[in-house]
């Protein structure tokens, strides 16, 4: 079994939002490539990054920890990053790991990106 | 009780931990667990391999992860990780707590010891030491994961 990770990422509402889907397995071999996009999105200055993790089959301890990071790094620079479209096994360990509590979830990608554009017009 | 034993040996390199949960994936599958035991069972798996490339070979080149799986029909899968590496106690780790998840810990420790214990039945480990016919010594940490059907 192979490891892959696609990451595509894509500019809205006027530069001050990002979402960046995620596709495959983030783990110890692929992680370096969402740390790397939530690096650019952050450097970016976008006040708020959506990852769709719809496609996302498989999350390890190594991905955990980068979208802990790439969260609390955000924070840092006064920008929030939010979690949407969980398949049911990556949304079981996100819950196992306390995740649900800190990171702002939402069923569809549609939701959260509602959420993302409502807060990026209050800090505007 | 139909019972089936299967080994496979992997160099202890990060590039290898989807082979090795791949393989004991595909045993799981055929004993009939849950789509969402399958994941559990492989997240575990890679987790303690992971920790055995990263603590017990932390300073060794060329070691090696021996994993046997008993495929207990109807009943269980146990999985047992083997290495020559560092003795590693998990219990020396600090333990992750997941309502203490804060800004603060941006370097988190002990994740995936806390993902392989609450996914799995039951998690043993021990140091070794065993004696071969020529009177010389080795050690060995034995790691055995449980898995219920």
């Amino acid at each position: 079994m192979t490891s892959s990770l696609s990451i595509t990422s894509q500019s809205l509402a006027d530069q001050s939002v990002v979402m960046l889907s995620v596709a495959g397995r983030l783990d110890a071999n692929t992680v370096s490539q969402l740390e790397r996009a939530l690096m650019d999105a952050q450097l970016s200055g976008y006040r708020v990054i959506v990852i769709d993790l719809g496609e996302l089959t498989y999350i390890s301890s190594s991905g955990l920890r980068v979208l802990l990071a790439g969260r609390n790094n955000a924070r840092k620079r006064g920008s929030t990053v939010m979690l949407c479209n969980l398949q049911p096994a990556v949304q079981e360990i996100l819950e196992m790991v306390g995740f649900s509590a800190i990171f702002p979830i939402f069923a569809s990608r549609e939701q959260a990106l509602a959420a993302a554009l409502t807060l990026s017009d209050h800090e505007h | 009780m139909d019972v089936r034993e299967t080994s496979l040996t992997i160099p202890a390199q990060i590039d290898q931990l989807n082979v090795a949960s791949g393989f004991v994936r595909k045993i799981a599958e055929e004993l009939g667990f849950s789509a969402s035991d399958l994941h559990q069972i492989e997240l575990a798996v890679y987790e303690a391999c992971a920790n055995i490339v990263q603590h017990a070979y932390a300073h060794q080149l060329n070691g090696q992860i021996h994993i046997m799986v008993r495929a207990e029909q109807g009943r269980r899968i146990v999985i047992t990780l083997i290495d020559t590496g560092a003795a590693f106690d998990p219990r020396t780790i600090p333990a992750y707590d997941p309502q203490r998840v804060t800004e603060a810990d941006t370097q988190v420790s002990g994740l995936g010891l806390f993902l392989i214990q609450r996914m799995m039945d039951d998690v043993c480990f021990e140091s070794c030491v065993s004696d071969n016919r020529a009177g010389q010594s080795g050690r060995f940490n034995r790691l055995t994961l449980i898995k219920n059907l």
